[in-house]
């Protein structure tokens, strides 16, 4: 669990946002560039998944591993729900739906650290 | 090109419905809100019960009134606004008594829940959330009536003008 990685995310989280938000402004759905950007923060979010995998694997264990597992596995499906929601969502608000998963992403990357920094080590 | 931002959305995104339009993102919000606090009391629950019992009981209550509000939101109708109406005013009720008890008596509250404080843990948004929906089925009500008064809703077009306020 690294903070340049969270940092990545969050970034990628907004921009996801931004783009939701625009689409509902323009009073549009959602389109390619959310695909792109979406698909973007996924792959961020697998990286993360992949990289503490591997440090839970070296013996790393965060004090409330359960709740921290949780957030681990819920966080790289969020996006998803949020792109298969707003794909079948006919009026502008589909930028919103997928905006609010976005933002939700962004939350949970952060308390996400917090959980792995109580490690104390 | 254009299409890169999506295609032009369908009319009638005022619809009076939630299971469309702008009442999704209120389905979507209340439905992140009811998986939280449900996974977040059932670890809890499970794992460390008798450190606050009170807490961790209200955390289980409150991801069941979530829960019914997103049914409620999510299923429209006549009867899910209902459900969606109670819900909202137990959630409301809940985040100002529990918030207020949160700050007069500590003690009782060791370890935090969803509506500690007004919902300070989750950036206020449980405190906003009963408001907003509340406001929404409000709306949904105003122009459930007006529907019944004039007829069939104007389908597809702008949304209805504000009634000028009577009396």
């Amino acid at each position: 669990m690294t903070t340049p990685l969270v940092v990545l995310a969050t970034v990628a989280a907004l921009v996801v946002a931004a783009l939701g938000g625009l689409s509902t402004a323009l009073r549009r759905r959602t389109g390619l560039a959310h695909l792109a950007a979406a698909g973007v923060l996924e792959l961020v979010l697998l990286v993360q998944l992949v990289v503490v995998l591997v440090q839970l694997a070296g013996g790393v264990r965060p004090p409330e591993t359960a709740t921290f597992l949780a957030y681990l596995l819920s966080v790289v499906l969020v996006p998803v729900a949020g792109v298969l929601w707003s794909r079948t969502e006919p009026t502008r608000w589909a930028g919103t739906v997928l905006a609010v998963a976005a933002l939700v992403v962004a939350v949970m990357v952060w308390r996400l650290l917090q959980l792995w920094e109580a490690t104390g080590a | 090109m254009p299409d890169r931002l999506g295609a032009p959305a369908a009319g009638g995104d005022d619809a009076g419905t939630t299971a469309r339009g702008p009442g999704r993102v209120l389905v979507a919000v209340y439905g992140t809100f009811a998986l939280a606090a449900g996974a977040r009391a059932a670890v809890q629950l499970a794992t460390q019960f008798d450190e606050a019992p009170v807490a961790y009981l209200l955390s289980a209550f409150s991801a069941a009134v979530y829960l019914v509000a997103t049914v409620g939101l999510a299923r429209g109708g006549r009867s899910g606004r209902r459900t969606a109406v109670v819900a909202c005013v137990v959630e409301l009720v809940g985040v100002l008594v529990v918030g207020t008890l949160s700050l007069a008596d500590r003690a009782a509250f060791p370890d935090a829940t969803v509506w500690s404080v007004y919902g300070q843990g989750y950036g206020f948004v449980p405190l906003a959330l009963p408001v907003l929906g509340l406001l929404w089925l409000r709306h949904l009500a105003e122009l459930d009536r007006e529907a019944a008064k004039g007829g069939p809703p104007p389908a597809g077009s702008a949304p209805p003008a504000d009634p000028a306020p009577t009396g």
